[in-house]
């Protein structure tokens, strides 16, 4: 909770604080209503002297992007010594909680249409010549949970303040680390030389971190581990065995491969020999996946050992375990499946065993 | 008008036609940025209105609406500023099919979403649009001003000669989607031919008796061809919707695009341009084969029991974007052969 804004509070005489939303690792979010505009904005406030001496810098930059797939900085503001980013306000919530809480992974479909929409933001960033240099999925907003009806990359803004604080983290050690929420955050993506020699960080550190991403959202691990621990073998970019679920079905296999392909042309560790995000989307344009509805259900029968059925919103579902990508739901299991229609009960695929809503 | 203090005025009005427009420098977000000013009228509200939705508008074909400033005469809209070659020039000229259908998707691009904000843009000319340096089309200059309704007569043409719907002309005015969709029409034929036929310049225009797109220097699609030239017609309610116009040019910009994954089984397979067909047969129980054609991929053959979802494979069928394909009677229960077929969704490359 943050008491530098009161609820009513106007800024510059255009924007004025309705509540306070959040806080991130550099900054206090609250929702504002722009008065000029008649619509609903995040307004961001930094922490602390050393955030706010990199914000207007990084909104500057920032308001050039202008892509669907990157929240708009809209405005910043100095007033009454006080300085604020004005972004679209995104009704949603972060790639982590919406897709890696309630299990560890999504199946390949669901991971190359948020591969494809994030080489798109990225290519329109880099387009203007704009580094985000620390994506990572709680910079990632996704509107519609698992169906991802949009999704937005926000905090192109405060990007070169989390290099900062990671150098000292880094500098400091575990201590620093684990004090350093960002730091901690961000490090299981970051790009070798953004941890070797930080001002030499470009346009491909932010290929790596998506490929990096991208290898957590399909596999569920992170690529090099968490912690300082993941520092060597970052630096040694050496490519990480994937859990064998990845690949082991006939129906994710295919698709899952070229992904990892392209997640291994992303982690190369001269940054030379990574596909440029333009390079990037046309990869992913090729990628077979179909965007079906996404549902959730509960398994209430399984036989065989083979299928079973999902109780879920369209009513009951068939599924066979064939179309189960990772660890076989059991019965009283909640599955994250697409629906489709066949002349005899509709057809679950593909499945991803849930967590308990609880323990999420 | 007394705008904010952040912006500081960077010297002389720009001529901009109707209204001028006055280039200043937004000293918060430094960045140049270009205030048009409105007179005044009896539109107001309805000016008010519009500006709220072009405010929500985030189009990468429109002009970015930042902020407005009002006095008791006027409203000024700063908007971004932008810089490039207007569509006039002959430097942007299409050396070839490509070129124009990429200019022309966008223009039909950037129109469609200021429709579905709700807005008409009620100026669409060669001269209101233009190319930045990386390619990308943006419209901008707003007939935000234009009157409309009975009075409309009395004060005179309210359009830009050779581009104005016919409708335009007439003594009641009123402004549609369908006078954007003209307007576009005509920008789209000035863009490719560099001029337009004389019946478009008579006030009031006289309707086309052949296709002009068809006598371009450069040969495009048929389908586009004939999709633009409906624009042209002189009956508002034959134009197309331009939504409808921008899949048309989608569909032919994104042909040979595709790929189509098929899993059956322990096999897959992948279709696009270069490998068009595959056959998939189970035992006895049904055959199916699927030939992509540049556009879709269609079903050229099925024989025994075959479904795409729930219902049953016929010859001529397009598989849509997910499917999973089902071979075997309904009695053989769970041993019947599920072959899923997934689709590529590529983008137009700018």
């Amino acid at each position: 909770m943050s008491d530098l804004l009161s609820d009513g509070d106007v800024i510059d005489d255009r924007y004025r604080v309705e509540n306070y939303l959040a806080q991130g690792g550099m900054q206090y979010v609250y929702v504002a209503l722009d008065k000029t505009t008649g619509r609903k904005v995040a307004l961001k406030t930094p922490k602390n002297a050393s955030a706010r001496k990199r914000f207007r810098r990084s909104a500057l930059v920032a308001a050039r992007v202008n892509h669907p797939n990157v929240a708009k900085t809209l405005d910043y503001i100095e007033d009454n010594g006080m300085t604020f980013l004005v972004e679209e306000l995104i009704e949603g919530s972060d790639l982590k909680s919406a897709l890696m809480s309630r299990s560890d992974f999504v199946d390949p479909y669901l991971v190359a249409r948020v591969f494809h929409h994030l080489a798109k933001a990225v290519a329109a960033a880099h387009h203007t010549g704009v580094v985000h240099r620390d994506l990572k999925p709680t910079n990632v907003m996704v509107v519609g949970g698992y169906n991802v009806e949009s999704l937005k990359v926000t905090d192109f803004g405060i990007a070169k303040m989390a290099g900062a604080e990671m150098e000292e983290a880094i500098e400091g050690g575990d201590e620093t680390l684990s004090a350093s929420a960002t730091a901690v955050g961000a490090l299981p993506y970051m790009a070798p030389e953004a941890i070797d020699t930080p001002e030499t960080v470009g346009l491909p550190s932010d290929i790596w971190s998506l490929g990096a991403m991208m290898f957590h959202l399909l596999s569920g691990q992170f690529p090099f581990g968490s912690g300082l621990r993941a520092v060597p073998k970052i630096m040694a970019a050496e490519l990480p065995n994937v859990s064998s679920f990845v690949t082991s079905k006939n129906q994710f296999r295919p698709l899952a491969k070229e992904i990892l392909n392209i997640i291994g042309s992303c982690l190369r560790k001269d940054p030379t020999e990574r596909p440029s995000a333009d390079a990037l989307v046309e990869l992913c344009n090729a990628l077979c996946y179909t965007v079906s509805e996404r549902s959730i259900g509960r398994v209430y029968e399984f036989r065989h050992n083979a299928w079973g059925f999902i109780r879920g919103p369209e009513g009951d579902v068939f599924y066979h375990k064939n179309s189960v990508y990772g660890p076989l739901p059991v019965k009283g299991d909640d599955v994250l499946y697409s629906c489709y229609e066949s002349e005899q009960s509709p057809r679950a695929l593909p499945v991803v065993k849930l967590k308990k809503a609880e323990q999420a | 008008m007394q705008l904010p203090r952040r912006y500081n005025p960077l010297g002389k009005a720009i001529d901009g036609g109707m209204s001028s427009v006055f280039p200043f420098h937004d000293q918060y977000l430094d960045r140049k940025v270009a205030l048009k000013i409105i007179p005044p009228g009896p539109n107001a509200r309805r000016i008010q209105d519009e500006l709220q939705a072009l405010f929500k508008l985030r189009s990468k074909h429109v002009v970015q609406v930042y902020d407005v400033a009002r006095d008791a005469f006027s409203i000024g809209i700063i908007q971004e500023f932008i810089e490039g070659d207007d569509l006039f020039s002959d430097d942007l000229a299409p050396a070839d099919a490509e070129t124009y259908l990429k200019t022309v998707w966008q223009l039909a691009s950037g129109i469609s979403e200021i429709h579905e904000a709700g807005v008409i843009h009620r100026d669409i000319k060669p001269n209101n649009m233009k190319v930045d340096h990386e390619g990308i089309l943006k419209i901008f200059d707003f007939g935000l001003a234009r009157h409309e309704g009975t009075q409309a007569a009395t004060i005179g043409f309210v359009g830009t000669h050779g581009f104005a719907a016919p409708e335009l002309y007439a003594n009641t005015v009123q402004f549609t989607p369908a006078v954007d969709v003209f307007a576009f029409g005509a920008t789209s034929l000035f863009y490719g031919m560099r001029g337009l036929p004389n019946e478009l310049t008579l006030r009031p225009p006289q309707a086309l008796q052949t296709n002009p797109f068809l006598g371009l220097s450069f040969q495009i699609p048929d389908e586009v061809a004939e999709a633009l030239f409906r624009c042209l017609s002189f009956e508002a309610a034959k134009r197309p919707g331009i939504s409808e116009v921008k899949l048309v040019l989608e569909k032919h910009l994104l042909s040979e695009k595709h790929r189509a994954l098929v899993v059956n089984g322990p096999k897959a397979y992948y279709l696009d341009h270069e490998n068009r067909s595959v056959s998939l047969t189970y035992g006895k129980h049904g055959a199916i084969s699927v030939r992509y054609d540049g556009f879709s991929f269609v079903v050229v053959g099925a024989e025994g029991s075959v479904f795409l979802n729930n219902s049953p494979a016929q010859v001529g069928d397009n598989l849509p974007g997910a499917c999973v394909l089902t071979i075997g009677p309904p009695e053989l229960g769970s041993k019947r052969a599920y072959v899923t077929f997934d689709i590529s969704n590529p983008g137009i490359v700018l």
